[in-house]
């Protein structure tokens, strides 16, 4: 897709991947409106194909550097390690993690998870704890025997970050299945998302529901929920998000024509793992992803063919502004001012948050396709 | 992306293995299967002995498929686990394993429009857990032309969690316990409904099979040439691997049909063949009944599958027969040129109450050209023709006025292709079926009588508001005198909103005109992307 436009922005990388990050990072405080004058600064991170870690200052919108990513594309999904020096990106198809040092390209931890006859994926499933000690994914192992495959259950693996390169898992708990994207707590917990949401302690594997979903218990009136997504988004405001659609029947025939339908989400605190449910909004456009802004809770910004906002109180989307082609994954600055669309194609579509308007736009070297689009802040200064 | 070898293009006109024609398992092909099991497969699939001291290899011997599912399975161990065997062996282990683990006439019933290529259906009647668990996906007819041992159904399943693992992350999948309801409660009924063992099966491997070689009247549709009628002469070939095949004959229009081939014939009764019409290659997918008195298909063009139209044969023993006429319709009060297809035919024509031939323009044993005419006043209804002694009950319907015209398929899916891609476009081919109102004067009760295929003006229209909005018609594609739909070109679009591609939600329009009035029937029509999987049956 974008062939064209694809040659003429790699012309151009090679003067970006020159510059540095956080180059001139100057102590300030998080409030600060000139982003220049900040203690922190905002990397946006993707994966684009064929594989390659994308990293973009966030201050100026403009690419730094392309990292090339090992083994073919996974699905582009990554986590940033708390420093936001790191990011860790699901590669080979799902089968390996690894960790790239986002200021020079450099691999500093691998852990290939399939050996012999058994064949590991991690579908979405990467999260980092809040120490930055520990690494976890949920494993979905199958073995291929000579002539079927053995099903094995889901667990999840605990990986030291310190191991680096070769990382095999220090500890596993089985888990359920249908697990996908996940997220450390500061209590120590990783949120599982899966048929319901889970929260699991990996020291000792124990397992509590924070929300039932496919197990939710709200009558005949209600449609069990289609929870799911593909991207993590949620750090900016500290939370987890695991978007829902259901449908409120208006009558006994359970008739999906007349039904109400609605999307909700199931939302989870990182600082102190507490969850809540709600619905949000009718469901009148499909909406591929959801972020909080990080300045107001009551506000979530959504994209897929257009970018929405949303008041969550008034369960209503306030403001819609469309897009030029479709985005599956959204994401906000610190500050809250402003709202990058992104996934899909080869182009993050960058809107001021209070007017929806298109201020930028961000050209990558290849397609996202389902990649994440993920934020890492950098507090000191970069070498 | 994998590309299947389509059957019929290793059916061959080149075929050097052994056939068996008539199966009756003789032990001499049999073994020869066995050896290429042993030789190619049983690094992986165990060889054991049955209680009856036959081959058992594992996994293999728990399946009977069909001809085209074996291969599917066979493209798969090529592709996915690497396993080499010359095309050759390919062809017979086909044939030996859908000789001796196929699947009887009777449990291909229903389901036979899979095997035909004839795709443009929305299934009916389907268990909702098999349309949830399989056929969201898959057709129905997949599984139901599959039989297997419970053990099988369950590692079937596992196949698709080690294969394909997001299957349980699918809609429909991730809101419920995906894979323990497949693996412990779908396969055990599969197994019931499809198990491995059945009494079809076992009555169709004792029962001797019908020869197939001789002269056989055809009748037929081809999108964009019309309906057809001919001869089929099927001449076992050289090599003992099927027949090679004569094909001749003419369309309505009068213009000829001609063309050369070769069939095989699987598990007795299963018909495949390839051949050169002029220029295009088309396949024929046909089964023979037990008698091998007919055989009864589709035949479709080799490059676009979904092309075709129905094929019957009927076998000439010498008898007299009338099989069809072209067309089967005529309105009160008027006078039209007909075609009495047939064979043998010979004596006075008679075309039932009320109709009269007026002036034969040209008869042979084999049909009949002649302009007839229906009383202004008599009943409506089906007549029975007969020529001497030869009848065809309810075959020419005598009706008042057009009351209802329906467009096959109902629902039809094209995909966008061309301009540079990997894939053609998938075209679509719509037929206009008339109706009258039947005795009780009522449109769309069960006594409408069907008048048959009728030439109609095509157009296409936006499906909705939404469609309309979106230009879709203007877009999508475009619709031939024939009722051929051509889709739009592959690719981003940039003069669409958000560079869509050449995609719509359309409905196809059929006009006929009846006497001074028109009359007009739609179907639905999808515009879709590419799929770049291309399966030996979806």
């Amino acid at each position: 897709m974008k062939s064209s436009l694809l040659l003429s922005s790699l012309a151009t990388i090679g003067g970006l991947m020159l510059a540095g990050i956080g180059a001139s990072a100057a102590a300030d405080t998080t409030s600060s409106k000139d982003p220049a004058a900040r203690d922190y600064r905002e990397y946006l991170l993707t994966v684009t194909r064929p594989n390659q870690l994308q990293v973009i200052d966030m201050a100026s919108n403009s690419l730094l550097r392309s990292c090339d990513i090992p083994g073919p594309f996974g699905s582009g999904i990554m986590v940033p390690a708390t420093d936001g020096k790191t990011a860790y990106v699901i590669t080979n198809i799902w089968e390996d993690v690894v960790g790239i040092d986002i200021r020079n390209c450099e691999i500093t931890f691998h852990a290939a998870q399939s050996s012999g006859n058994e064949t590991v994926k991690s579908f979405q499933s990467v999260a980092v704890s809040q120490d930055g000690q520990e690494l976890y994914t949920v494993q979905n192992p199958v073995r291929l025997m000579s002539d079927h495959y053995e099903v094995l259950e889901p667990r999840l693996a605990v990986f030291e970050i310190a191991d680096g390169v070769g990382a095999q898992p220090v500890r596993t708990f089985p888990v359920d299945r249908r697990i996908t994207k996940i997220a450390a707590t500061g209590t120590g917990e990783v949120i599982l998302g899966g048929g319901d949401l889970q929260a699991i302690n990996p020291e000792t594997g124990e397992i509590r529901l924070l929300e039932p979903l496919q197990n939710w218990d709200r009558g005949e009136q209600w449609m069990t929920p289609d929870a799911f997504a593909m991207h993590t988004q949620g750090s900016q405001a500290n939370e987890y998000i695991m978007p829902y659609s259901t449908a409120r029947f208006t009558d006994d025939e359970q008739d999906m024509a007349t039904a109400e339908w609605w999307w909700g989400i199931s939302r989870v605190d990182l600082e102190t793992a507490e969850s809540e449910r709600m619905e949000i909004a009718p469901l009148t456009e499909v909406i591929m992803n959801f972020v909080t802004d990080p300045t107001d809770d009551n506000t979530l910004y959504g994209v897929f063919n257009s970018v929405s906002k949303i008041d969550i109180s008034a369960k209503t989307i306030v403001k819609e502004q469309p897009l030029d082609h479709t985005y599956y994954t959204v994401n906000v600055s610190r500050d809250g001012n402003t709202v990058y669309a992104g996934g899909t194609s080869s182009d993050i579509s960058v809107h001021d948050a209070e007017t929806l308007e298109q201020i930028a736009s961000i050209q990558l070297p290849g397609d996202m396709s389902t990649s994440d689009m993920r934020v890492a802040i950098i507090h000191d200064t970069a070498p | 992306m994998t590309r299947h070898i389509s059957l019929a293009g290793w059916l061959g006109k080149r075929a050097m293995v052994t056939l068996l024609v008539g199966l009756s398992a003789s032990p001499i092909f049999a073994e020869e299967g066995v050896e290429i099991l042993r030789e190619r497969c049983a690094a992986c699939h165990t060889e054991t002995t049955t209680a009856e001291e036959s081959a058992y290899f594992s996994r293999i011997s728990d399946q009977r498929k069909t001809p085209e599912g074996w291969q599917m399975t066979i493209n798969r161990m090529i592709h996915l686990r690497g396993i080499e065997i010359p095309k050759e062996e390919k062809r017979s282990l086909v044939q030996h394993l859908a000789d001796t683990q196929g699947l009887a006439p009777d449990e291909t019933e229903g389901f036979r429009y899979l095997l035909e290529q004839d795709n443009n259906r929305v299934e009916a009647g389907i268990d909702p857990d098999l349309e949830q668990m399989c056929a969201r996906c898959h057709s129905a007819a997949r599984v139901g032309l599959q039989r297997r041992t419970e053990q099988e159904w369950q590692y079937l399943v596992n196949f698709h969690m080690g294969q394909f693992p997001t299957t349980e992350l699918h809609a429909m999948a991730r809101d419920r316990e995906w894979y323990r309801l497949a693996h412990d409660e779908l396969a055990p009924k599969l197994a019931e409904r499809y198990g491995l063992k059945s009494e079809a099966w076992e009555e169709w491997l004792s029962q001797e099979k019908p020869l197939l070689k001789g002269s056989w009247r055809v009748l037929g549709f081809i999108p964009g040439k019309g309906e057809y009628d001919g001869r089929m002469t099927a001449t076992p070939d050289e090599d003992g691997n099927g027949f090679m095949l004569q094909m001749k004959g003419r369309y309505a229009d009068g213009s000829p049909l001609e063309g050369e081939g070769h069939a095989r014939v699987f598990t007795g009764y299963e018909w495949r063949g390839t051949l050169m019409l002029g220029d295009v290659e088309m396949r024929q997918v046909l089964a023979a009944d037990a008698e091998g008195e007919t055989l009864r298909g589709r035949m479709f063009l080799a490059d676009s599958r979904r092309l075709g139209g129905e094929m019957n044969a009927y076998k000439d023993h010498g008898g007299a027969e009338i099989l069809g006429i072209q067309p089967g319709y005529l309105r009160l009060g008027e006078s039209g040129e007909v075609t009495l297809i047939g064979q043998h035919l010979s004596g006075e024509v008679s075309l039932g109450e009320g109709v009269r031939v007026e002036e034969v323009l040209e008869r042979s044993d084999d049909r009949i050209r002649m302009r007839i005419s229906a009383a202004p006043e008599v009943s409506p209804g089906a007549r029975d023709v007969t020529v001497g002694e030869a009848t065809g009950d309810s075959i020419l319907a005598v009706y008042d006025r057009l009351a209802r015209l329906e467009v096959e398929p109902t629902n039809a899916l094209a995909r966008v292709g061309g301009n540079g891609g990997q894939l053609d476009k998938m075209r679509v081919a719509f037929r206009a079926v008339g109706y009258a109102a039947g005795a009780d004067g009522e449109v769309g009760t069960d006594d409408d009588l069907r008048l048959g295929y009728m030439p109609a003006d095509w157009s296409i229209i936006p499906a909705d508001e939404a469609a309309a909005h979106e230009q879709d018609a203007e877009y999508a594609g475009t619709i031939d005198a024939h009722g051929i739909f051509t889709p739009g070109d592959a690719g981003p679009n940039p003069e669409r909103p958000k560079s869509a591609n050449n995609v719509g939600r359309l409905k196809a329009v059929a006009t006929v005109d009846d006497g001074a009035d028109q009359l007009s029937g739609e179907s639905r029509l999808l515009v879709a992307v590419q799929d770049y999987v291309q399966r030996v049956l979806d």
